[in-house]
């Protein structure tokens, strides 16, 4: 399947999924509207509605026409070894994520930098990975909390103040 | 009159208020070049200090902060793809391939004189405009507001990308997200959890979109890796380069000017705005997006140039155009002035002093945008592998620091992703963006009319100024259209 062809069909289902399942269950109508104004699915529905038509034409646009090559530039791994790389990142994001509750902002932040730092390929500069790593975390809680009195969340090292 | 306006200067030229002046804009230039840091959270901060001073330099720091935050958006959108604040998304589209190219210097010093142009354009339409535009502002009721936006949005959707469809797409993208939360009645729409209640804020979603596909691209397809990051490069702009860009600097800054003036518009808006009127009658048109430095100019000119005519309505009528201008006018009152009409007959020389100072906040806007442009320098020097994962940090403490919720950050994390998969499908990103920005107004705006006029969707296409907005909409998708049939046919010639 081309990418034009996979796009209008990503594009149409999005749009056609929300109007036709998320707004009849998630945009729920009040039993009162004051006056003459429209319900609050009405905008989201002509929205979706509309989103869905561009994703057909698209679609259309991409079987009817002989459409260019879109290329991305990349360093010719395979797309499985791409998609891991993909993975590992919302993994990252993930476990950031969860993470925060237990060992801190600050915490959790060093270790969501030095992994984007080594996933990026980088395995020299290990002072700069260092500095960045941790004392980019450690500098920034700092300067927010002094600036505007940020207060991030604490964690495992609740006592050294992360 | 002379003899009031020379007593102003004179109250303005002051030590004291040169000084207040000076470090506004440059704070408000580190603020603004900061990500996750806005021009909102300056102003706001610094309300408190102005209790102790006078109404006067009250005010004038306040705008410096506006102004300063302004500009500094675009050093970071330029430097490392990451808009300092909304009004500079448009800037990092052109900003950052001219980095990537040796050519931040241009970049940076581009974006300076236009942000000087447009703001002292703007100060003068401050001037002399106030009273006329505010009157005309008042007669946009809320149908033209909502065929206003509509055409805003056609024009950025046409001119981002290589496809009128992906763009229109890419908007409706944004159209939907801006619905989530609660609306204008009370109903909660796609609260799938709690914290989506009250809707999503607008910086996570901007700054993820923007800064963080940079990131995983950098992973994922490991294209730059070699490259070293951006240097500033060949640092000044040539007589040529900027006469070629005086066209799009000038109506850039009349298009803030003008859009500054009506409420709810902003610099943002502005922005996206000259940035599309610009490619669209631009002669590098095809090079906007890939690193040209009209499209720096067009954009950072109408940002600016919103700036100072957000103070139109305020000064004028009482009516904060945004929500900057709206913390001014809680300085306004906690100075005793009150906004509006009569403040032009009880209080003359303030506003006289005002206006001056806000014309020496431009000439010094210029020497805070030369010196920042040294200070950051430095971070042209960083590789990108070290870089992206530095700005990764800075958007999550930014983040984290505006709102103190771990939602916005995992809102942030989110849009890096829906970034990249944009990318990956060729859709661009300003329309997603500006229509998330404009959406709430645009359907406010729509469902008051439908409202007012007892359920008549016809409403919106009523008056003279709706007609005329609907025939502008037209126009611009038959030239949309017919510049990608040209662009067609033009690929087909070349591979037979």
């Amino acid at each position: 399947m081309s990418k034009p062809v996979l796009r209008g069909l990503l594009i149409t289902a999005f749009f056609a999924v929300t109007a036709a399942l998320l707004i009849p269950i998630h945009v729920p109508r009040p039993a009162f509207i004051p006056g003459f104004a429209p319900p609050p699915d009405m905008w989201p529905r002509t929205v979706a509605i509309a989103g869905a038509v561009l994703g057909l034409l698209v679609l259309a646009a991409a079987l009817l026409r002989r459409a260019p090559p879109e290329p991305v530039d990349h360093d010719g791994s395979s797309p499985l070894r791409m998609a891991m790389r993909l993975a590992g990142v919302v993994a990252a994001f993930a476990a950031f994520l969860a993470l925060v509750p237990v060992a801190g902002f600050v915490v959790a932040g060093m270790a969501l930098t030095l992994a984007m730092i080594l996933m990026t390929g980088e395995r020299g500069r290990h002072v700069w990975i260092a500095l960045l790593a941790i004392g980019g975390p450690v500098a920034l809680a700092i300067f927010f909390h002094s600036a505007l009195g940020t207060q991030f969340p604490q964690g495992l090292f609740k006592p050294f103040g992360f | 009159m002379i003899h009031d306006i020379l007593t102003a200067i004179q109250a303005v030229a002051t030590i004291q208020n040169l000084l207040i002046m000076a470090a506004g804009i440059w704070g408000g230039v580190i603020v603004g070049a900061i990500p996750g840091m806005t021009g909102t959270m300056a102003v706001t901060l610094a309300l408190p200090f102005t209790f102790y001073m006078d109404p006067v330099p009250s005010i004038l720091l306040l705008v410096a902060l506006y102004k300063g935050s302004t500009y500094g958006g675009s050093v970071s959108a330029i430097l490392i793809k990451t808009p300092g604040t909304a009004s500079a998304a448009c800037t990092a589209l052109d900003g950052y391939p001219l980095a990537r190219q040796g050519k931040a210097g241009k970049a940076l010093n581009m974006a300076l004189y236009s942000s000087v142009i447009g703001d002292f354009v703007s100060n003068l339409s401050l001037i002399f405009f106030a009273a006329p535009l505010a009157m005309l502002a008042l007669k946009i009721g809320p149908p033209e507001f909502f065929m206003l936006m509509l055409f805003a949005l056609t024009t950025v959707a046409g001119v981002s990308g290589n496809s009128l469809l992906l763009g229109l797409v890419s908007a409706a993208f944004g159209l939907l997200l801006a619905t989530v939360g609660e609306d204008m009645y009370g109903s909660f729409r796609f609260a799938f959890t709690p914290d989506m209640q009250a809707g999503l804020a607008i910086a996570p979603v901007l700054i993820g979109l923007f800064a963080l596909p940079e990131l995983i691209k950098l992973i994922v397809l490991r294209a730059d890796t070699r490259e070293e990051a951006a240097t500033l490069g060949a640092q000044h702009v040539t007589r040529a380069e900027f006469m070629g860009s005086l066209r799009s600097i000038l109506k850039g800054s009349a298009i803030g000017s003008v859009l500054g003036a009506i409420p709810g518009i902003g610099p943002s808006a502005a922005a996206f705005f000259s940035y599309g009127e610009a490619q669209r009658s631009s002669r590098n048109g095809e090079n906007f997006g890939n690193g040209e430095l009209e499209g720096i100019a067009a954009s950072e000119s109408a940002n600016n140039g919103a700036c100072g005519a957000t103070m139109i309505p305020l000064l004028a009528l009482g009516v904060p155009g945004d929500v900057i201008t709206g913390v001014m006018l809680g300085a306004f009152m906690i100075q005793g002035l009150t906004p509006g009409p009569m403040l032009f007959q009880t209080n003359l020389h303030e506003i006289y002093m005002l206006l001056i100072g806000m014309l020496v906040s431009s000439v010094l806007l210029f020497f805070a945008g030369k010196a920042t442009m040294r200070m950051f320098q430095h971070v042209s020097h960083i590789p990108q592998t070290l870089l992206t994962p530095l700005v990764l940090l800075l958007c999550l403490f930014g983040i984290y620091a505006i709102s103190s919720s771990m939602f916005d950050v995992a809102v942030l994390l989110v849009m890096g992703l829906v970034g990249f998969a944009m990318f990956l499908l060729n859709i661009p990103t300003a329309p997603f963006l500006i229509a998330f920005i404009l959406g709430p107004t645009l359907e406010e705006n729509m469902r008051r009319a439908i409202a007012i006029s007892r359920g008549d969707p016809m409403v919106l296409v009523s008056t003279p100024i709706t007609w005329g907005f609907a025939a502008l909409i037209v126009f611009v998708i038959a030239i949309t259209i017919r510049r990608e049939i040209r662009k067609n046919n033009d690929r087909k010639a070349l591979a037979s």
